[in-house]
């Protein structure tokens, strides 16, 4: 019985076996730190089009950091952090946006969709907020110096004590 | 007298609340005027940890109540009409401190119109 399912399944998609196989493969021989380490950065063009295919990219988008911020071949990717991607496309990881074999973006860890988004338009623009937030504090100071001279209490004199002076009744004795 | 804008107009002659009264207690009566007494023991105050800002001319009212407090608790109610007579005591304290504003102010206003005319 299971095997005609599994028969079954093999043979209405015939892709499968192998699919699975790569990300096992992937998975189970790629999991030393210098496995996955770039290589030294790209001098020629033929070794500037031998990373772009390692990472999965045209020649063309290809663009490695410069030299001195040592991180060799890795590919410079726009700046796109996950909450600013399209989020009704049919990616293959939905919760991080991303699609299989898809490049990470070198500082991914802090634009998950859970962290920062560095490519986010704010609604209103930061001057404009920090117009209103000005506005707002030193409105509301200009009220209070204005108001500070129109200051009054209620009609009574201090409270009086017994032991701070004679004080008196407004009856006769 | 007492109302919000008598205060606010008392700032034209300098006076604000909580000022003392700076002419002679006297002035302007034509009897003298009864000394208020402090009915309470000091030393009573003391021993029933009433503290300094609540022993005023009321605290011998305040001293009854706490004490029938003593005696009643739990039942608290028991000591309405001590709570009573304290703060009817305080009401008319603050009275007696509005009818002095209320004296300081027409003092001042009636001593700047004779230095006016002189």
């Amino acid at each position: 019985m299971a095997a005609t399912i599994l028969k079954k399944v093999v043979l209405s998609n015939p892709k499968l076996i192998g699919k699975n196989a790569g990300i096992f493969c992937l998975a189970a021989r790629n999991h030393w730190n210098y496995q996955y380490k770039p290589g030294p950065y790209p001098k020629t063009p033929e070794e500037r089009a031998a990373a772009a295919k390692k990472y999965g990219l045209t020649v063309e988008e290809y663009q490695p950091f410069p030299e001195s911020m040592c991180f060799g071949d890795y590919p410079k990717l726009p700046d796109i952090g996950a909450d600013s991607k399209d989020p009704h496309y049919p990616w293959d990881m939905p919760d991080l946006r991303r699609n299989f074999n898809e490049p990470l973006h070198v500082r991914s860890e802090i634009y998950g969709g859970d962290r920062y988004d560095i490519s986010m338009k704010p609604r209103f623009s930061v001057m404009h907020q920090l117009r209103w937030f000005l506005g707002t504090v030193f409105g509301f100071m200009a009220i209070y110096f204005y108001l500070d001279d129109y200051k009054f209490g209620r009609p009574v004199t201090a409270k009086q004590y017994p032991g701070q002076g004679v004080h008196y009744l407004f009856s006769p004795k | 007298m007492g109302q919000i804008m008598g205060s606010y107009d008392a700032k034209k002659i300098d006076l604000y609340m909580d000022d003392k009264p700076s002419f002679d207690p006297q002035a302007g009566f034509s009897y003298e005027r009864q000394k208020r007494e402090m009915v309470a023991n000091e030393t009573d105050l003391v021993s029933a940890r009433i503290p300094p800002e609540f022993r005023d001319y009321c605290s011998h009212y305040l001293l009854d109540y706490q004490v029938c407090r003593y005696k009643h608790m739990p039942f608290l109610y028991k000591c309405a009409h001590e709570k009573h007579e304290y703060l009817n005591c305080e009401q008319r304290d603050y009275i007696l401190r509005m009818k002095e504003f209320e004296r300081e102010r027409r003092l001042r206003v009636r001593e700047q119109r004779l230095v006016g005319v002189a």
